[in-house]
């Protein structure tokens, strides 16, 4: 479904967004009417149908703004406002962002387009926009107090700059920036090359995503803004696993992804099934001599990075932060772990107290991800995800790069399940199990121990089996 | 002497007469009966009878084979309490002293034989204190008056007998009841304890984490040996109060519950009014009060003039001549008060007039400010323990409620839940508290509306009050 509503197509395209009761109707009409995205679904690609002609991008869970050519200058308008993300089904999160979603739409124009963005502010505090990685003049920049004043409330900015660089960018505001941000203010930006460039390959799917981390108390819906490093919700463009689409793409396609990060923490992305190249980073493309096949690179905290793979493999490949906690959604961190604790005799007395009071955690969390236990309005399960073996048992920042033989070109529908060939699936053993090797010891060590504990702890291990089945 | 006392005609109207006033313990148990009929149901009675004795142990026995309501126990205690009967029998005695005020003293009978030579003389004197004659009309109002005062003396006994009763009942049953709530906790407590030891064991939990758990699940054993005894002494303590024998207590058992707060508190403006019609102090005070001023008005004749008057007849037999003679006539004597003409005497009835009178006043002064405090202690229970019904412990709930969907999405333990779990069977134990506060402010209040607040429930009025706020304040437990 295409939602997205382009403002030079005439008529019905014109979206009531804007009430504008703040923002004077003088003004507003020598702007480009602002275009809203109502759904979080991913959109196709936006063909470009003025100015230079370019490969377009697919952002995941996101759109490409519109934009209209006004003598020869692309001109955009971002509306900041507060808006409501669906971050997965059934769990929605007060953000703001900009014209109808967070992240905003994502940005695209060629290497040496002069580019106009009308910013409006419908925030109920300042804003301004850095547009992060860009060469522009020293007063585009965004940064509120040192370049430019701050965009108040109800007012609206023009930056105008030239894009000079071809490359991977973001934009998120450059002030009262730590709530903005932990808000879901902010962007994507794609320079893409005027001609071929040496170093930039053609490609025939081009992804793009941000990578954005949320602190959302289970059973409520407005972000935290204080949480320093402590995030419960990884997402990609605001959405987490189960909400956040797969990468559909066709066999032998050259795929590209391109990732921008802005939470708090690194992130190592990691693909299955194939080896890709980090064709690019925050300074643009990376000179070939430098790269190198990896399953997994590591995105630091403000960093871009373009990874190129041919997708040669068929197959539902999972494509997910290599970080365990970055593919759970919300979930107590003060949870004590009840692995190897028989408790089901003392449920009884607690189910007197508590009484829909279950086991949980004695064989580890995936009883997490199998059982459909209520949870507090508006919250996401931990892990899920019903795959067709079962439970997926991720959250956050996890998806699927689908490769079909059958997929057509152009075509970023999902194909459904992959279909193994014969034989090309993990069984289960039939007959009895041999009797494994066994740790003896600790082993050696490097170094002489000191101040150990006085005596040898026996740790005592209880191992499946052990006949509770059935929970 | 069979003929001779024609006064005894006198003697027997004068006895008529005050035997007619004269008021038995039955008429006095039907009066308390009414002016205690919220309290007693009109059944108060004195046993005498094997026939009545029985008639009440089956009764006990019927009341004693079901859980005990708090009505069912003021009426087990009216008929089985051997305390009460006593209570009872005392008034029956002094009712008959103060019957015997309107009485006449008996007749003075005096003989004397006087022999002087030949003469002998019998001489037979019928005598009554004939100021007692005189004054009968004072004495019977003097009788009357004590006899009202030992009416209300008896009524004020049972009521505060049954509010003993009812308040016995009450923290019987809410000592019952706190103590399933201190049995959860404890389970719970117990629960977490075992589990924490598992954990360590298995390598879980360090020493330090698992010995958090065990030692809430020792203080609970704590508390529930408390609550454990608070439900014995609470138990004898009514078993005390209704008069139970061994047999009888083995039987009792109590409601499971205190009953439900009533829809609305009493209103203060029928507080008021039925204070005003039946406060017994104040009837007490205005009659004693009564008693001053006919005891002043008698005595003080009586210190003016000692008059006994009597009938004389005097046989004199002559035996020299062989003859008898009859003197007949009335003697009168007077003693003058030439001594002491009464004034120290009217002194000190004018000063207990005074007393009596200020007394009076007292009474009825401080009958108004108890009911204000009574009713205040009434109604600020009332008002708590509803806050507790309608909001906190459905609060509690909610977080209980809230807490299990977040241990469903594992995003607290079980050690967590269970934490919360026991918060919120405090707020029970405090909603209980508060509901126990206020059955027994309710039961002080209906004392203090008949005028006994002070002989029944000496800490009540002021005691109610505080604590459930100390509950709420998480000071109380
Ligand atoms: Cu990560």
């Amino acid at each position: 479904m295409n939602n997205r509503r382009n403002f030079l197509s005439g008529a019905g395209a014109i979206t009531g967004t804007l009430a504008a009761a703040s923002v004077s109707k003088v003004a507003m009409a020598a702007l480009p009417e602002p275009v809203l995205q109502t759904t979080p679904n991913t959109m196709p690609p936006l063909m470009p149908s003025s100015g230079r002609p370019y490969n377009p991008v697919v952002t995941l869970n996101g759109w490409t703004l519109p934009w209209r050519m006004n003598n020869g200058v692309k001109e955009f308008h971002l509306v900041a406002e507060p808006v409501v993300r669906e971050m997965a089904p059934g769990f929605k999160a007060n953000l703001w962002g900009y014209n109808g979603q967070s992240p905003g739409p994502t940005i695209e124009v060629v290497e040496g387009d002069r580019v106009r963005i009308f910013v409006t502010n419908k925030l109920p505090e300042h804003t301004s926009v850095h547009w992060h990685g860009q060469r522009l003049p020293n007063g585009m920049d965004g940064v509120t107090g040192l370049t430019q004043p701050a965009i108040r409330p109800g007012k609206t900015f023009v930056y105008e700059f030239v894009a000079r660089r071809p490359g991977t960018f973001m934009y998120h505001p450059h002030a009262d920036e730590m709530v903005q941000m932990a808000m879901g203010m902010m962007g994507f930006w794609v320079t893409h090359p005027k001609t071929r460039h040496p170093l930039i390959e053609e490609v025939n799917r081009d992804f793009v995503f941000l990578l954005n981390a949320y602190d959302v108390e289970p059973g409520s819906a407005t972000p935290k803004i204080m949480t320093m490093l402590d995030f419960n919700l990884w997402s990609w463009n605001s959405r987490i696993f189960p909400g956040i689409d797969s990468l559909n793409v066709r066999l032998n396609d050259k795929v590209r992804i391109r990732m921008g990060n802005l939470t708090m923490t690194n992130h190592p992305m990691h693909l299955h099934g194939h080896e890709f190249l980090v064709t690019g980073t925050d300074g643009g493309p990376t000179p070939k001599t430098t790269r190198q096949y990896e399953v997994t690179t590591d995105v630091a905290v403000g960093q871009m990075r373009q990874i190129e793979f041919l997708a040669d493999e068929e197959g539902d490949w999972a494509f997910h932060c290599h970080k365990s906690h970055h593919t759970m959604n919300a979930m107590g961190h003060d949870v004590p772990t009840m692995i190897g604790v028989d408790h089901k005799d003392v449920t009884k007395q607690i189910a007197d107290l508590v009484p829909d009071y279950m086991v949980m955690g004695e064989r580890g969390m995936a009883d997490m991800g199998e059982m459909e236990m209520p949870l507090p309005d508006n919250t996401a399960r931990m892990m899920s995800g019903e795959g067709p073996f079962g439970s997926v048992e991720m959250g956050g920042m996890f998806s699927v790069v689908k490769v079909r033989k059958d997929q057509k070109a152009g075509d970023y529908s999902n194909p459904g399940w992959f279909k193994h060939p014969k034989g090309t699936v993990a069984y289960e053993l039939d007959g009895p199990v041999p009797e494994g090797p066994r740790q003896q010891g600790a082993g050696a060590a490097a170094m002489p121990v000191q101040n150990m504990p006085a005596k040898n702890i026996e740790v005592q291990v209880r191992k499946p089996g052990a006949g509770h089945a059935g929970h | 002497m069979k003929p001779a006392f024609r006064l005894s005609a006198l003697a027997a109207v004068v006895l008529t007469l005050t035997g007619c006033a004269s008021v038995s313990i039955d008429d006095a148990l039907k009066e308390t009966n009414a002016r205690s009929e919220p309290f007693t149901q009109g059944k108060v009675e004195l046993s005498r009878t094997k026939a009545q004795r029985d008639q009440r142990a089956a009764l006990t026995n019927e009341l004693l084979s079901r859980p005990l309501t708090q009505s069912d126990a003021v009426q087990v205690a009216l008929a089985n309490s051997p305390s009460l009967q006593a209570l009872i029998a005392q008034s029956a005695v002094n009712l008959a002293l103060a019957n015997q005020v309107g009485r006449l003293p008996n007749p003075i009978l005096s003989f004397e034989r006087v022999r002087l030579n030949d003469e002998l003389e019998l001489g037979r004197l019928l005598s009554f204190g004939l100021v007692d004659i005189l004054l009968l009309p004072q004495r019977l109002g003097l009788s009357r008056s004590q006899a009202e005062q030992a009416k209300i003396q008896l009524t004020g006994v049972v009521i505060d007998q049954v509010t003993q009763v009812k308040q016995a009942w009450v923290r019987a049953v809410a000592a019952q009841q706190a103590l399933s709530y201190a049995e959860q906790v404890n389970r719970s407590a117990q629960a977490s304890a075992q589990l924490a030891r598992r954990m360590q064991l298995v390598g879980n939990f360090s020493k330090l984490q698992r010995a958090r758990q065990q030692v809430f699940y020792a203080d609970a054993t704590t508390d529930l040996a408390l609550a454990l005894h608070a439900v014995t002494a609470t138990r004898e303590d009514l078993v005390r109060i209704l008069g139970l024998d061994e047999a009888q207590a083995t039987r009792l058992t109590l409601p499971a519950r205190l009953p439900d707060l009533p829809k609305a508190p009493r209103d203060p403006q029928e507080v008021s009014k039925t204070a005003a019609q039946q406060r017994l102090d104040v009837q007490l005070a205005r009659s004693q009060l009564d008693l001053v001023g006919r005891a002043q008005g008698f005595n003080l004749l009586g210190t003016f003039i000692d008059v006994e008057v009597g009938a004389r007849r005097d046989t004199v037999f002559d035996n020299a001549e062989g003859t008898q003679s009859t003197g007949r006539g009335f003697e009168l004597d007077i003693r003058l008060p030439l001594f002491d003409w009464g004034g120290a005497r009217r002194d000190l009835f004018s000063a207990q007039t005074l007393a009596a009178a200020n007394r009076y006043d007292a009474t009825v002064r401080g009958a108004s400010s108890q009911l204000r405090e009574g009713y205040s202690a009434y109604r600020t229970s009332y008002d708590v323990a509803r806050h507790y019904r309608d909001e906190i412990v459905p609060l509690r709930q909610a977080i209980a409620d809230e807490n299990m969907l977040r241990y469903n999405g594992m995003f607290i333990g079980v050690f967590e839940l269970l934490a919360e779990a026991r918060a919120q069977v405090t707020s029970v134990r405090r909603a209980i508290d508060a509901q126990h506060q206020f059955w027994l402010a309710d039961a002080s209040l209906a004392a203090a509306v008949i005028g006994r607040p002070g002989g029944a429930v000496p800490a009540m009025a002021s005691g109610a009050a505080p604590a459930p706020a100390a509950a709420a304040a998480g000071a109380a437990h």
